[in-house]
């Protein structure tokens, strides 16, 4: 992954990329800016948390379809056992997908993780623990998100490699059988 | 197979496209079935297709049989629905229709998942809730009971009880506020915990989800409370909502662990809600 957006195509999906980043910076903002100027912890805890729940929800559920094409969730089968599943499109969709878009996605992701991160060690250096409670939930919040679909694209890469090995497999054996044949 | 039936997004992508339809096209007869034209989704499980859940914080755990992640084909998300083509290629999946728009389909569409997601997951919890708060034939059964779990409805409720707990306070608000969402979230793990180490056969998020939505008579007790200011009607509308959630938690529990070790794990559950029954009462 390199630091500057790819050139030439713009945003496919302008409006999903504002949202999946716009939760993420309004509970970063408020987080900030709350320190220092409301007073009362409630206000702060609670709209902090509920812009970290939405912006989860927007990534899981919309974002991660429409800008990368992958999706998990749990669920639990038959036998009262609970399964996770990763989903991706399938190869040419994939190979379609906005470029940037995916850039976008993937770095806003892990940068918000990081951020989180620094202002939790911030609150345990300042040893507050209201706010490293509110910055525990968000970060976990976040987490959980990378996690998810870290695994997606992970099995989306393996799906590809087997594509790959499976077309070379495939012109090889017809070549060979197309060298025989000729014979 | 032909350029017709799929309308790449970007100029870009074109050659990429080109180039894997031309290793398609050359060798007919070994390769890999036609691509459809527009997303396959068959539901295969007998079961209706979930839909995406909200998961909390912690980590899977691993307590699948199968380990690895397992692709399936998508279930039929909500959304301009197309015709069901069967899955020529059994790994590759998609996930939606919106993705079926770089074939075709306008990207009007866009909204629309987005919204019906939104009440989709909102008649979850609405009906998550009818089944764990109202008497359900299947609370009896662990593995029925809650199958759709999510936390949405436990994260809305514990909130909704820290609030009402902080404005009934008249001094330390935030502190209230603190102390009962904290008390609340880690409660819920901590009993899950207890049961899984008596050896119970319960999911975790699962149980979250279920003790989460059990505090709902509570918070509606604890919103009468707060209207009100005789004790002696704080007391009995306490005791009534404290009975109800007892009430509610009871099945899942106790048939979750075994028989001799049902006390164990009901006992710290009973605790945690007389504990926010007084914590309701005693504000002032």
């Amino acid at each position: 992954m390199d630091l500057n957006p790819p050139p030439g195509e713009n945003y496919a999906h302008p409006k999903i990329c504002f949202f999946h980043v716009f939760f993420k910076a309004a509970a970063l903002a408020f987080y900030i800016l709350s320190a220092l100027f409301i007073s009362n912890f409630v206000i702060i805890f609670v709209v902090t948390v509920l812009l970290a729940a939405l912006d989860f929800w927007v990534v899981k559920n919309v974002s991660g379809r429409i800008l990368v094409g992958l999706r998990w969730w749990n669920e639990i089968n038959e036998d009262g056992e609970s399964v996770w599943r990763f989903e991706c499109l399938d190869q040419e969709s994939l190979a379609r997908m906005n470029k940037k878009d995916s850039w976008l996605f993937w770095w806003t992701l892990y940068l918000t993780a990081v951020v989180w991160v620094v202002f939790a060690i911030f609150s345990l250096i300042r040893l507050q623990a209201d706010y490293l409670l509110v910055v525990g939930v968000c970060l976990t919040l976040s987490i959980a998100n990378i996690i998810g679909f870290t695994k997606c694209r992970k099995d989306a890469k393996k799906q590809l490699q087997a594509f790959a090995t499976q077309t070379i497999a495939s012109r090889f054996t017809s070549s060979i059988q197309s060298a025989f044949t000729a014979v | 197979m032909s350029n017709s039936d799929t309308v790449p997004l970007h100029p870009s992508s074109q050659s990429d496209i080109d180039e894997i339809e031309n290793l398609i096209n050359s060798y007919p007869s070994s390769v890999l079935p036609a691509r459809p034209p527009s997303p396959p989704r068959i539901p295969v499980s007998s079961t209706p297709p979930p839909p995406p859940s909200f998961i909390p914080s912690n980590l899977p755990p691993p307590s699948v049989p199968k380990p690895t992640p397992v692709f399936s084909p998508a279930p039929s998300v909500p959304a301009a629905p197309l015709p069901p083509i069967p899955p020529p290629r059994g790994s590759a999946t998609s996930s939606s229709s919106i993705a079926g728009s770089g074939f075709g389909p306008a990207p009007n569409t866009l909204t629309e998942p987005v919204w019906d997601t939104i009440k989709r997951d909102l008649s979850r919890i609405v009906s998550n809730l009818k089944l764990v708060v109202f008497p359900n034939p299947f609370r009896e059964d662990p593995g029925k009971a809650l199958r759709d779990w999510d936390l949405w409805g436990p994260f809305f409720f514990i909130v909704f009880l820290g609030l009402v707990l902080s404005w009934s306070a008249s001094v330390k608000k935030s502190e209230v506020f603190a102390v009962a969402f904290a008390l609340l979230a880690a409660g819920a793990v901590i009993l899950t915990l207890n049961v899984l180490l008596l050896g119970g056969q319960i999911i975790f998020f699962q149980s979250l989800s279920l003790l989460g939505y059990c505090l709902f008579p509570l918070d509606v007790g604890a919103l009468i409370c707060m209207l009100v200011g005789n004790v002696i009607i704080k007391l009995v509308v306490v005791a009534v909502t404290l009975a109800w959630s007892s009430w509610a938690a009871y099945p899942f529990m106790s048939t979750a662990v075994n028989p001799r070790r049902k006390a164990l794990a009901l006992y710290p559950v009973l605790l945690m809600y007389v504990s926010v029954g007084f914590l309701v009462i005693a504000i002032d």
